[in-house]
């Protein structure tokens, strides 16, 4: 056995005794002197070992840390999620069947996928991959097949069928894309699709065009305050910067609470607009879905307008002075060349707030009413209100497949910028 | 109730830290739902630490004992889902011998909750109420004149009345159990109906009123219509009451009552019981016969305004109390309260699911 | 210098009836209490290569920005062919300017960078390609035309700059520190680009430089700036051989500056002839002016080191002087011999090295003799 092996071995035997001693404790079942005790022992053995062979651990277990961390905190939470999704519901601790009590065989065998059946994840798959097959066409399949229609020189045999193959993809996902859109607004043709409740498909789409049009908002308004940041003279930008991060150094929810004191009926808001002469009657802004637009504005703007100063400040004056001079109105040089140039920022500022609004819970469950229907809340209520583990974490799993699409364009957007 | 989390954390860090193996209970009980001087005098009188943290819904309390190692050793579920934790095996049998004061209890109240938790094995009434409707006098009146139906689940299901009603807020509560219950009583059926048809029928009901309905929620109820933030909820009686209280206090000129409407009206029990895995069953019998102390139970009735299951504390209730019919019914409204019993899984789901359609129109 | 010489000269600004090109009148530029341009007045004649010389925040890149209407004057008026420019925005101007840091558009390709300004203006979209292509072919970066900026070199940067700001095909081109980026040798090469562009476009340029090589070598005339003021406004050739003042004797090029006062004119002498007493036991310098100052008067006697020529042995010459030598500075071509005529006053001569080193006879610490002739330096009240 060479030393690389050997420590493999003992790197491994490390980690699995660490990850069992610390569930151990955390499910009460060691108590923390006995967690020191295995501690203690573990460093004492590995001072027994040769110190060869303790270097090379040490170098191993510096490249494993960040995939340990990896599997710990995503690959084992979602292994378990998975696992509930595929059981089902039981009155009983815990509220599923069957467990691992029941034999590791037994279980494999009464796992279904009869929960991912019941909230339509069919169409909801089938909607992904139409979104994938979508971006797809036009980003790998399109310009090869524009290149061998406009007939450049390097055009062959591969470009040619990708031509053919565009016009398949389109065909079908236009197909998908029509009956998706479809069933959406005819509830009735849900039955072709197969969706027995329409109720999640209807909460993801939902969540979809929350998170669009408010990340659209926050854009609106991040845009404007980066861009007075970026064009402020440059010993003000610190505590302007200072100024947009300092709601952080508050609690979020607390910060959420406060806007139920602003826009509740008698809230700060209507005292103020009815005193003020511009209304006769209180408005009803809180439990709608204004309010969590403005919740979800205010409290996602600082992640737009962060990396869109980022973009701008780094921007060079005289493009701006070189665009006027050639020609354009200030209007222009800005849709021209101050706009073009901050994109990677406006991107990166759209995913950041677009991916965590997608899943957004607290927001709506606090500022939101009823009729607001977002995953994240679909999925408290499955858990809490029905508490149908298994149901609720099909719905977890599904959203995090759809999640990775904008996930995966956000990484491309980053590391195009990077270079 | 924040002060007391706050502190409840700071003595969970404190035990944490100091590992210090004193006794100690840790009671989860609904929000707003006790004169917190008990608190004090409990860990007084017993030398016992304390924890008390609250919850707002049955459904938030039933995933926790579901998932087991709740850490709690007191919980106060209501009788309906408390019957469904003990099947699913979440409670430990209580030990009469431990409760010198179990005999305080009241034949009437135990009679009925005998049906969910036969002869009181695992659980001890704490209080009872009925799920009718609190508003603000003044608002209504102004809006549906001075004959409002106070009295009857007409103000809430009536959609001509619910329609103008919206311009003040109306809240309904987040409970399916309670809800459905109510709009089936409403239309003449059979509250306690399992069958999914029957139910099914609650949709109409509330598919009528749907657009007026501001919000579904199980606490913030109460001091929304102490703020004058709504004029209407759908609640429990006691929540009602300390939303009177508060307006009260606050001095904001808004009158809050609570009826219990003429047609009827769920009568709901909320039981204290101990969870299989309790860390410390011995404490928390010491607090379950605490509250069953005649004085102690009649404290907790006087500042919340719920009936109680005690009735040897009568004794000490304020007779304010005992003569509201609202609180401690009538025998002729008594006889109108319905009780219902728990669902099986399959019309659990079709309940659950009836309601989320209900409350997001999806 | 190596100035080309067209067949006929080219000096509109000694022709009387020449209608300039742009007339600074009376220009004023404030920033907040500092004054960057101080009643200026400054005529520059169309396909003139004019050039802005002087110190950092002497005011030269203030009065370009002038000129490209970046800033406004705060009193005064600038003409542009008899039109008062001062109201038109930057992008209504017939003037283009190339930034100093080039100022491309990074997103965009080189061919669109060049189109850039085209397709702002009312070309008709046919005509832009060919356009860009001719500017492409002028700069010589027909192969670059795909690339994005920062995929080419400095020089090619440069060369994207200048066929961008020419493309208008502008009255006039502004370049600001145009080389300034570039190293030595490639600097020295694009000068001769940047002034066969010039010529072959016939655009009038007017650049800005802090470089005085840089100024002499592609201008027709050199402005010399100082703290928002004109020192002096001349042929590069002037400006090196008749600098009005010690300030522009001093800032181009190198010189020998000796204080002396004007003795009274010798019985016989010239008009124009004036001898400076420089020291009080030595012999006064012989010099000559078309405008002699009256006798008293304060003066500097200026000339270069190149025209003072230096032997071991006591040439005849106007002006001979004695001293010792402290410092060679050898550069190949030519060495500067620092040399202590009197105490404290060191005259810098230089000598072309046609002879190996060995061959050589002067070094440190020899006697030697330094010389030349009334005509060689200038005279110099200010």
């Amino acid at each position: 056995m060479t030393a690389r092996t050997a420590s493999s071995f003992f790197v491994t035997i490390i980690l699995a005794v660490l990850v069992t001693v610390a569930y151990g404790w955390i499910a009460g079942i060691l108590t923390w002197w006995v967690v020191l005790l295995i501690a203690a022992s573990l460093v004492a053995a590995l001072y027994l070992l040769p110190h060869r062979l303790r270097r090379e651990m040490g170098r191993q277990t510096l490249i494993a840390t960040p995939y340990f961390w990896l599997f710990l905190l995503f690959l084992v939470p979602f292994g378990i999620v998975l696992k509930i999704s595929l059981s089902d519901i039981a009155l009983a601790i815990p509220p599923y069947t069957p467990t691992l009590k029941d034999g590791f065989w037994t279980m494999l065998a009464g796992l279904d996928l009869e929960n991912y059946a019941f909230i339509g994840a069919g169409a909801v798959f089938a909607a992904f991959v139409g979104l994938v097959a979508l971006i797809g066409m036009f980003r790998v399949v399109y310009p090869r097949a524009r290149r061998a229609m406009m007939g450049d020189a390097r055009s062959g045999l591969f470009d040619s069928a990708a031509g053919a193959l565009t016009a398949l993809a389109v065909a079908v996902v236009n197909v998908a894309l029509l009956v998706a859109v479809l069933s959406f607004l005819f509830p009735a043709l849900a039955g072709f699709v197969d969706i027995p409740d329409f109720l999640y498909f209807a909460a993801y789409l939902s969540s979809l065009k929350i998170a669009v049009i408010s990340t659209f908002l926050t854009l609106l308004i991040g845009y404007p305050i980066a861009y007075a940041m970026a064009r402020s003279a440059e010993h003000w930008r610190p505590t302007l910067l200072m100024l947009v991060i300092l709601p952080f150094w508050t609690s979020f929810l607390i910060r959420v609470y406060a806007w139920i004191g602003i826009l509740s009926k008698e809230g700060y808001l209507n005292q103020m607009l009815m005193s003020a002469g511009i209304i006769g009657e209180p408005l009803t802004i809180l439990n709608t879905n204004i309010a969590v637009y403005i919740g979800i504005v205010y409290t996602y703007l600082p992640f737009m307008v962060l990396p869109i100063y980022a973009a701008l400040e780094k921007m060079d004056d005289s493009l701006i002075e070189a665009a006027e001079d050639l020609g354009c109105s200030a209007l222009s040089a800005f849709w021209l060349v101050t706009a073009p140039l901050s994109k990677p920022g406006i991107i990166a500022g759209c995913f950041l707030v677009f991916i965590p609004v997608l899943g957004e819970f607290v927001i709506p469950s606090l500022l939101g009413g009823s009729n607001t229907v977002m995953i994240g809340k679909v999925l408290w209520e499955e858990f809490f209100n029905n508490r149908d583990w298994p149901v609720a974490s099909a719905v977890a799993v599904i959203l995090l497949l759809i999640l990775i699409i904008p996930i995966v364009l956000f990484q491309r957007n980053q590391q195009e910028a990077d270079q | 109730m924040k002060n007391i989390q706050l502190m409840s954390g700071i003595a969970t860090l404190a035990l944490v830290a100091g590992s210090a193996m004193a006794e100690e209970v840790r009671v989860y009980n609904w929000s707003d739902y006790i004169d917190e001087e008990l608190l004090t005098q409990f860990e007084e009188e017993t030398g016992i630490d304390l924890i008390y943290d609250v919850f707002d819904s049955n459904e938030l309390l039933e995933t926790k004992m579901l998932s087991g190692s709740s850490g709690y050793d007191v919980v106060v579920p209501s009788a309906t889902f408390l019957q469904r934790q003990i099947s699913a095996g979440a409670f430990q049998p209580l030990d009469l011998d431990q409760l010198p004061n179990h005999g305080n209890l009241w034949g009437a109240v135990q009679e009925r909750t005998d049906q969910y938790d036969p002869d009181g094995a695992y659980s001890v009434n704490y209080m009872w109420g009925t799920t009718g409707i609190g508003f603000n006098i003044g608002q209504v009146t102004e809006i549906l004149g001075e004959d409002a139906p106070f009295d009857s689940w007409d103000l809430v299901f009536d959609p001509a009345n619910m329609e103008k009603l919206a311009e003040c807020g109306v809240y309904f509560l987040d409970a399916p159990t309670e809800m459905i219950p109510a709009a089936l009583n409403y239309i003449g059926e059979d509250p306690d109906s399992h069958d999914p048809d029957v139910i099914a029928k609650a949709e109409d009901v509330f598919a009528a009123v749907r657009p007026y309905i501001q919000k579904f929620h199980s606490s913030e109820y109460i001091n929304a219509l102490a703020n004058g933030d709504i004029c209407v909820a759908v609640g429990w009686s006691g929540d009602v009451f300390l939303a009177q209280l508060r307006a009260a206090e606050a001095e904001n000129g808004h009158e809050i009552d609570y009826a219990i409407p003429s047609q009827g009206a769920q009568m709901w029990f909320d039981q204290m019981a101990i969870p299989a895995d309790a860390p410390n069953p011995d404490a928390a019998h010491a607090f379950i016969n605490f509250m069953l102390d005649a004085e102690n139970s009649a404290a907790a009735t006087n500042y919340v305004w719920y009936a109680s299951g005690n009735e040897a504390a009568q004794e000490f209730i304020d007779q304010e109390i005992l003569d509201y019919p609202a609180v401690y019914p009538d025998a002729a409204t008594l006889e109108n309260l319905f009780t219902t019993t728990p669902y099986d899984a399959r019309v659990q789901r079709v309940v659950t699911r009836l309601w989320t359609t209900i409350k997001s129109g999806q | 210098m190596a100035q080309p010489r067209p067949d006929t000269v080219f000096a509109p600004w000694d022709e009387p009836d020449a209608k300039p090109l742009i007339q600074f009148k009376n220009v004023t530029k404030r920033f907040g209490d500092f004054t960057a341009i101080d009643d200026l007045t400054l005529d520059i004649y169309a396909q003139e290569f004019f050039a802005l010389l002087g110190p950092s925040g002497c005011g030269k890149t203030t009065l370009m920005r002038m000129l490209g209407g970046f800033e406004t004057p705060t009193e005064g008026t600038i003409l542009l062919d008899g039109v008062d420019i001062g109201p038109i925005p930057p992008n209504e101007r017939p003037v283009n300017m190339m930034f100093q840091s080039y100022a491309l558009f990074p997103h965009l390709t080189v061919w669109d960078n060049i189109a850039f300004g085209l397709k702002r203006s009312d070309m008709p979209k046919d005509q832009i390609g060919d356009r860009v292509e001719k500017m492409l072919k002028l700069t010589q970066l027909g192969k670059f035309a795909k690339r994005k900026p920062h995929q080419i070199s400095g020089g090619q940067r440069q060369r994207v700059a200048l066929a961008r700001s020419l493309a208008k095909a502008p009255k006039l081109l502004l370049l600001d520190e145009p080389l300034g980026a570039l190293d030595k040798k490639l600097r020295n090469e694009t000068q001769f680009e940047l002034m066969d562009i010039q010529e072959t476009t016939g655009t009038t340029f007017v650049i800005v430089t802090h470089d005085q090589e840089e100024a002499m070598t592609v201008a027709s005339r050199v402005a010399v700036m100082t703290e928002g003021k004109l020192a002096q406004v001349a042929t590069p050739d002037q400006i090196y051989e008749a600098p009005n003042s010690t300030y522009v004797a001093d800032f181009i090029g190198d010189v020998n500056l000796i204080e002396g006062t004007v003795e009274v004119q010798a019985k016989g002498a010239k008009p124009t002839d004036v001898s400076i007493k420089w020291s009080p036991t030595e012999t006064p310098i012989d010099a000559t002016s078309d405008t002699p100052p009256p006798a008293a008067s304060t003066v500097t006697f200026a000339i270069r080191p190149e025209k003072v020529a230096i032997s071991n042995e006591r040439p005849e010459a106007a002006n001979v002087m004695e001293g010792k030598i402290l410092d060679i500075a050898y550069l190949g071509n030519i060495s500067t011999y620092h040399v202590e005529v009197a105490p404290g006053l060191i005259i810098k001569a230089q000598a072309t090295n046609n002879r190996r080193i060995s061959r050589r006879n002067l070094t440190w610490e020899d006697h030697v003799y330094l010389s030349w002739t009334d005509t060689a330096g200038v005279v110099l009240t200010e």
